[in-house]
């Protein structure tokens, strides 16, 4: 009997000590910026919702200058967008405009072209919210590395007009 | 015998299956191009409201206890106010009113639905009467006169050949196409409001973007068409018209040329010379990028609106001035069109009120102590006018239609006229549209 109550005292001290403390813990392992932790996008295949034209703008605004777009700018773009009754021909002209603002945060045409791989992979970060696979990443490397008038400035406009940066 | 008899019948109800689909309304076969009377159409919908009195009637200060006059000068004919001047006259740039110069329904009716402005304007554009809320920004359940057009002409017509520029936002914008099935934004018309898309607004936030030359512009397309053909979904369903590609390049151009015009200070102002730019009101804003739209494009259907005369509510000066100052925009565009070499001779202008105002006043006096006026719905209300301008080979010239109790025609059959003056007419489904021709308008 004896036996038997020390068997159970030092079970229950031994497997309570051994009890694993479990912590919850967020790992981002695909961040990009190092300003606000984001998760990617696996592939673009998870995007199936349309933007609004207001979050469109916006987002547009935070990716081009990494800071939330003023209120008021954003009520008045909203005005801009509803006066014109083709509303990609609106973005389109919103994204000029914003493409020639002082603050946007755009590499030069000679940083882009001394690492094109790492200017390709952290604009389709920046914009698509995921990586790029290696067709897409050859392919616009071969695109910039054969035209040397294209400018990261028409590279951004491409991937704001294209469809997939109009989806979440 | 039999069985050949069966084979003829069989063959017969063969090619019947294929062609009933093409027998319309009209009874023809195939849609067939219809005749036009002109090519362009400017309906200017003088809107905002407008007393019957005030306007046909040319009563200005009578029913405040004081003298008459005529002051609409370029629409009307009749003499101008001479004593109690509340506005500043300015002459007119018609030499003999528009009423002279086509057909003039001097008292048109607004029959069902609402005297609100989204209804009044609803019911010009889709040619049916509505009872749907007036501040919802949606589109009308109807087709828009612009739908009719680029469907059913022959062959097709793309969206910058109709546009559709308001003076103010709210529910306007929606009015450029509906929400029915068989129509809707494919259809649609281009749509400005210009005071937001190239005053300060525009200036800041549409102006001075990145010129891309045209090889920049062939290299962004080559790659956003790389990135398209990634991605399997379009964005088709951005709310809106969509134009074609070459529409929208055109389109883009004209903004940014008409957007520099405009800083500037090198656009056209429908003043009369010597009044100063701050004497342009919201209508005449409308009215002046409506001309940089037709003197470009030449679109074949155009609808404008103006709306300042709706001060009415609390303001009767307000409301003279504003309607004298109309007046003059209305007659300055025709003047502008006549001085086209496109659209002189080939364009119909029609001018009509969305609405009436009401027989009697509300409660409100304005700084000058006179009487305000609502539109709520009563019999004055309804009583609206409009004019048919155009080439004297094509248009009745200077005929007066309708009278006091009297009316001729209603403003549902704006749609049905403009479907008949671009030739199109046949073609749209039975049913669709309740009114009428103005033919008495048409030689």
């Amino acid at each position: 009997m004896k036996n038997i109550f020390l068997l159970v005292f030092f079970s229950t001290i031994i497997f309570s000590s051994c009890k694993k403390e479990v912590l919850k813990q967020n790992v981002y392992d695909n961040v990009y910026y190092e300003v606000t932790p984001v998760t990617l996008y696996t592939s673009n295949a998870e995007k199936n919702k349309q933007k609004s034209s207001l979050q469109y703008i916006s987002i547009l605004f935070s990716d081009l200058f990494n800071q939330n777009i003023p209120g008021s700018d954003l009520n008045n773009i909203g005005e801009a967008i509803l006066s014109i009754g083709d509303k990609g021909l609106a973005n389109q002209l919103i994204l000029e405009r914003f493409l020639t603002l002082p603050g946007i945060s755009i590499p030069t045409q000679t940083q882009m072209q001394a690492d094109l791989n790492a200017f390709i992979t952290s604009t389709y970060q920046r914009f698509y919210l995921r990586n790029p696979t290696e067709y897409e990443k050859i392919y616009l490397k071969n695109l910039i590395q054969n035209d040397s008038n294209i400018t990261p400035e028409i590279v951004y406009a491409a991937f704001a007009l294209s469809n997939e940066y109009m989806f979440y | 015998m039999k069985r050949r008899s069966f084979i003829k019948k069989a063959g017969l109800a063969t090619a019947g299956t294929f062609f009933a689909p093409y027998i319309l309304p009209s009874g023809r076969l195939f849609a067939a191009a219809g005749d036009r009377i002109v090519n362009h159409v400017v309906l200017v919908l003088f809107a905002g409201g407008v007393r019957h009195q005030e306007s046909v009637g040319q009563a200005y200060l009578t029913y405040q206890g004081a003298n008459s006059g005529n002051i609409m000068p370029n629409m009307f004919s009749g003499a101008m106010p001479s004593s109690n001047l509340l506005y500043t006259p300015w002459n007119p740039i018609q030499g003999s009113s528009l009423a002279t110069q086509g057909t003039f329904f001097k008292e048109l009716e607004y029959a069902q639905g609402p005297t609100g402005h989204y209804n009044g304007h609803t019911a010009a554009i889709t040619g049916n009467y509505t009872d749907v809320g007036t501040n919802l920004a949606i589109n009308p359940d109807f087709p828009t006169v612009f739908e009719y057009y680029r469907r059913h002409n022959d062959p097709a017509k793309s969206a910058i050949n109709a546009w559709w520029m308001s003076e103010g936002l709210g529910p306007y914008p929606a009015l450029n196409y509906s929400k029915h099935g068989m129509y809707g934004p494919m259809y649609g018309a281009n749509y400005f409001r210009p005071y937001s898309t190239f005053g300060n607004i525009g200036l800041d936030y549409l102006n001075n973007g990145l010129t891309l030359q045209p090889d920049d512009v062939g290299r962004l397309n080559s790659i956003k068409n790389f990135f398209d053909s990634n991605f399997d979904k379009s964005a088709s369903d951005l709310p809106g018209i969509i134009n074609n590609s070459t529409d929208k390049e055109a389109i883009h151009a004209f903004m940014k040329d008409v957007l520099n015009r405009t800083q500037n200070g090198t656009v056209d102002f429908p003043l009369p010379n010597g009044i100063p730019t701050y004497e342009m009101t919201g209508d005449l804003i409308n009215i002046q990028y409506t001309w940089e739209v037709l003197k470009n494009f030449h679109p074949e259907l155009t609808v404008i609106n103006t709306f300042n005369l709706d001060t009415c509510h609390s303001d009767f000066t307000g409301y003279l001035r504003n309607m004298h100052k109309a007046d003059y925009g209305v007659g300055w565009l025709w003047n502008k069109i006549q001085n086209d070499p496109v659209l002189q001779n080939d364009t119909i202008m029609i001018c009509m009120p969305d609405h009436g105002r009401n027989d009697l006043p509300n409660n409100v006096y304005d700084a000058n102590g006179l009487r305000a006026f609502d539109h709520t719905s009563d019999a004055n209300s309804r009583r609206v006018f409009a004019l048919i301008v155009g080439p004297p080979n094509k248009v009745n010239q200077n005929l007066s239609l309708g009278s006091a109790g009297n009316p001729v025609g209603q403003t549902i059959d704006i749609v049905p006229t403009i479907a008949h003056i671009l030739g199109f007419y046949d073609q749209i489904p039975s049913g669709m549209l309740p009114g009428q021709v103005l033919t008495q308008a048409f030689i």
